[in-house]
């Protein structure tokens, strides 16, 4: 639908007078009357197609049946949508499309007392009728051969006979099920602009594929699972949900996998999850997920291996104990060990009420600051630099007419933010790619940088460069000096990007009017992350002189951002208050005196074993292995799963999967979001906060003590202000100086930064623990890298 | 293969996604052919995705996807040769040399194509190998008229 600034134009539908905004389309005008057209091909968000000619309606002075999707309406049109004539039509236009669809199912006399057993042979994989039909109870045909009230098929069954696919990662295809109603491919291609799916053939042999039918991994399938989330019948369907029968509930939750924060809609059947999808109940309607979101979340809660009890490693064996023995274990050994002695290490893909509890045990019950989250940012304060900027909407990104994006490999670490990038593209944008390594933003661009790895500051300084000399822009003067002294020639050398590409993307730049940059993790996961910013806050401030431009930061974890600022921080306390500035404040509210000096950051608690006399460790997640953990004298790792790390700790307890949680979280565009428990977790598992809890009533603290996780969101509320003010953010000028630019072309060092491992949560490697997502990356590298 | 690329870039600068047609009828008059390697190559030029530019192809009959044979068979099923028994022809031929339409034999020695009608319908059935017109088929002429070719 248009604007509701646009002009209004009256039709008449089914007696029933109405106005709608010019340029509706006929459904459209219904559905705003509260008047039901059978539809099958139309999906919203997506062009209409025309396809399945369900929508068929009648239209005073118009020949024949037009589609109502497709037509738009005009003034005083007079359109009729219910006529017998038209449901038989329909009827028949439904036999034709079940003629080539197992069908038994639909027009089935036993159809009530079938339900009661359906559940029971989903394992089979080809599906001849709804007992098999992974779809069952999802599906649009049985809702269509209801509401047209279809008794029998007249038409001989043609049944395809083609392959069913089952050994695809994540989601089988059977397209003996296919309508052909073309959603599917639509999506593929007019909303993730994949390209992966197609119609291949003509006439009868028409069918949905790849190119020479290769596979969907070949064919560069990014299994974002849209294909599967719209698809109307049982032909693409998640191979998770397929044993597991007709969800019977649906938990509005976010995904905390990446930064982006995607609502999801976790589809249950008792405790179990049966599908993810962006919509309650049926799976269609495109707000969209990427693979972690859609695929993973299941695979983590129920899997196999996940630990449900207490832990104690007795020489390498792991013996069940109970929770009082665990929290008098830990309890015994923390009393020894308070103060700088006593670090925790949290991650960020835990709640914001896990993270606050974490930082305010170990600070006001152990007396220590040594707190920070795995994986680390190398420079501590970054986060805090972050917040100088306005955040940027993630919807607003297709706003933009020129947007740089740098050192990020966005289709896989932020799926969702590389789509707008994509859509911008396509909407007339400038994309303007820079990265070590070819990916596949730069299908999607105009200009496409491959700078040498590790040489991304040198690059910045290029660029800024340029835009003193070639758009006469002012600098500061210490700015504009320290410029002067840039070895133009070395720079080249040392990025591998000649001047005169330089000189390309400022002149790409020059005529922009919203111009949004934006800043991937590998600029900020080296140790000239302090550097990479200050040259890109120049940068910023040097497009601002003649553009509308803003800076969109890519943090990696679901809740970077939230846990940084509720004080998961060696230096921060929470509200990014600086331990020595801000104790105070903190200290009366916790009523306890915090240390008003800096803890040690993971790095320093981890790298220095044993002589930096820090000797015991609460983590919680996972750590990339490191040996040196062996040196601690007391260790206790909160995960789900018992992983190479586990070996050093003294005790493993289990933990909640965020799928379980309830919580909040504070994503990239700085909006706090409300997380959702779709299943209990097991019994047996305690949440972090709870055996925090307990450890400090053992430790007979009384600061710390909690029964509910809304306790611990009310205490923090009453203190900090969690919706952050995006208005004045854009006054406030972050600091800036001048990096050390005196760059010999040969001399320097280079830094190789590893392209990050996008699949982890809370540490744990999710493409170790996922087979499916094991095939994919083991298969991948191919041509779409 | 990047000959391929060259080509294009000669024949099409423009580059434009409204060429891909014309581009598959170049690179089939160049190489007889659309291979697997010509698409990705095409869908570099582009900017098409695979599976789009192998759908649109697999729409229009005058593209293939096998590289031809050292012969090419056409067999007629247009009316007069389907009544004359064009099918049974087919339907032995397939039988005699192994292949459906549309592919090529392995050891490159025939392709085979369906045809609606090759104008010489008095003569039905009929069919065209290379540029040799044979008519009133049978099952047992065929054979002798396959053996000439090699
Ligand atoms: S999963 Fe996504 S990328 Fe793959 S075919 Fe489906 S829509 Fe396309
Ligand atoms: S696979 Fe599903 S979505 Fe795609 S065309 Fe077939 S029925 Fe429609
Ligand atoms: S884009 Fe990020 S938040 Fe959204 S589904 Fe993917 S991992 Fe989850
Ligand atoms: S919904 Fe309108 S033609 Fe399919
Ligand atoms: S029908 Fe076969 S030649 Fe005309």
């Amino acid at each position: 639908m248009k604007s509701d600034k646009g002009t209004y134009i009256s039709v008449e539908i089914d007696g029933k007078r109405i106005q709608v905004p010019e340029g509706s389309t006929v459904l459209d005008a219904a559905a705003s009357a509260g008047i039901y057209i059978p539809t099958l091909c139309y999906l919203k968000g997506l062009k209409s197609y025309g396809g399945c000619r369900l929508c068929i309606v009648e239209i005073k002075n118009m020949i024949g049946y037009p589609t109502a999707c497709t037509t738009p309406v005009t003034n005083e049109m007079e359109i009729s949508t219910k006529s017998p004539e038209l449901q038989s039509i329909r009827r028949e236009i439904l036999e034709l499309i079940l003629s080539e669809h197992p069908y038994s199912c639909l027009i089935c006399n036993d159809k009530k007392e079938c339900q009661d057993f359906m559940h029971t042979i989903r394992k089979v994989t080809v599906t001849t009728g709804c007992n098999f039909c992974t779809s069952n109870g999802g599906c649009e045909l049985q809702d269509l051969v209801e509401y047209l009230d279809l008794k029998d098929i007249r038409f001989p069954i043609t049944y395809r006979n083609v392959q069913a696919v089952n050994n695809n990662p994540f989601y089988d295809l059977d397209y003996n099920l296919c309508i052909l109603c073309g959603r599917c491919v639509r999506i593929c291609n007019e909303e993730r602009y994949s390209g992966v799916l197609a119609f291949v053939q003509r006439g009868n042999s028409t069918l949905v594929g790849t190119a020479f039918g290769e596979s969907q991994i070949e064919a560069g399938c990014e299994y974002c699972g849209a294909c599967v989330d719209v698809c109307p019948t049982g032909s693409l369907s998640e191979k998770m949900g397929s044993w597991v029968g007709v969800p019977t509930d649906s938990t509005t939750s976010i995904c905390i996998l990446c930064s982006v924060g995607c609502k999801m809609n976790i589809n249950t059947k008792g405790n179990r999850i049966v599908n993810i999808g962006p919509r309650p109940g049926k799976r269609t309607e495109p707000d969209q997920l990427c693979i972690r979101g859609k695929f993973i979340p299941a695979d983590i809660t129920h899997h196999p291996e996940r630990i449900t009890k207490p832990l104690i490693n007795k020489n390498g064996i792991w013996l069940e104990i109970t929770w009082n023995q665990a929290i008098d274990l830990i309890t015994k050994h923390f009393k020894k060990f308070t103060g700088k002695e006593f670090g925790i290490i949290g991650s960020a893909h835990d709640t914001i009420e896990n993270s606050y509890a974490l930082q305010k045990f170990c600070r006001v019950v152990m007396g220590s600051n040594n707190i920070d989250l795995s994986p680390t940012y190398n420079d501590l304060s970054l986060f805090k630099k972050v917040q100088g900027f306005q955040p940027v909407g993630i919807d607003e990104i297709i706003g933009f007419d020129t947007i740089l994006i740098i050192g990020s490999n966005a289709s896989v670490s932020h799926p969702i933010i590389e789509n707008r990038i994509r859509k911008a593209y396509h909407h007339g944008a400038k994309i303007i790619t820079a990265h070590s390594h070819l990916n596949r933003t730069h299908q999607f661009s105009n200009e496409r940088i491959i700078y040498h790895p590790g040489s991304e500051n040198i690059f910045l300084l290029q660029i800024l460069n340029d835009l003193k000399t070639a758009q006469n822009i002012k600098f500061p003067k210490d700015i504009s000096d320290a410029l002067k002294l840039i070895d133009t020639k070395g720079a080249a050398t040392a990025t591998g990007i000649k001047q005169a590409q330089i000189r390309k993307i400022t002149e790409s730049l020059a005529p922009a009017k919203k111009i949004l940059i934006i800043a991937g993790d590998t600029l900020f996961k080296s140790s000239l992350s302090n550097d990479n910013f200050n040259l890109l806050s120049n940068i910023y401030f040097a497009l601002n002189n003649f553009a509308d431009c803003e800076m969109m930061f890519l943090v990696d974890d679901g809740n970077r951002f939230g846990a940084t600022y509720i004080g998961m921080h060696p230096e921060y306390l929470p509200g990014f208050l600086e331990v020595r500035n801000g104790a105070k404040k903190w200290s009366e509210a916790w009523g306890i005196d915090i240390p008003p000096v800096s803890g040690l950051s993971a790095e320093e608690m981890l790298s220095n074993l044993p002589g930096n006399n820090f000797k015991s460790l609460f983590l919680k997640g996972d750590l990339p292995n490191h040996e040196k953990l062996d040196e601690l004298e007391f260790f206790v790792q909160q995960n789900m799963f018992i992983t190479e790390t586990s070996k050093y700790a003294d005790i493993l307890l289990p933990a909640y999967c965020f799928t379980e949680s309830n919580g909040h979280i504070i994503n990239i565009e700085r909006n706090l979001k409300q997380i959702n428990p779709a299943v209990h977790a097991p019994e047996s598992i305690k949440p972090t906060w709870q055996i925090l809890s307990n450890i400090s009533q053992k430790l007979k603290n009384k600061s710390f003590k909690y029964r509910k996780t809304d306790e611990i969101y009310e205490e923090i509320t009453a203190k900090l202000d969690l919706s952050i003010d995006k208005t004045t953010r854009k006054t406030s000028k972050p600091e800036l100086s001048m990096p050390d630019i005196k760059i010999p072309g040969k001399k320097r060092k280079i830094e190789m930064i590893p392209e990050p491992d996008y699949f982890l949560y809370q540490g744990n490697s999710m493409s170790k623990l996922i087979p499916d997502l094991k095939q994919l990356i083991d298969n991948k590298g191919g041509k779409h890298g | 293969m990047s000959s391929l690329l060259n080509t294009l870039g000669k024949h099409f600068p423009e580059c434009s996604k409204g060429d891909l047609i014309p581009v598959l009828q170049h690179v089939q008059d160049q190489e007889g052919y659309i291979s697997s390697n010509a698409i990705r190559e095409i869908s570099e030029y582009l900017n098409i995705s695979c599976s789009t530019i192998y759908g649109v192809a697999t729409f229009y009959s005058q593209f293939k996807f096998n590289p031809p044979g050292r012969h090419s068979i056409k067999i007629c099923l247009g009316t007069a040769c389907h009544v004359q028994g064009g099918d049974f022809i087919l339907s032995a031929l397939q039988m005699e040399i192994g292949i459906a339409p549309g592919s090529t034999t392995e050891d490159g020695r025939f392709d085979l194509e369906r045809v609606a009608c090759l104008g010489c319908c008095a003569i039905a059935p009929v069919m065209m190998v290379d540029n040799d017109i044979h008519s009133r088929l049978s099952v047992i002429k065929l054979r002798q008229i396959l053996s000439n070719y090699e």
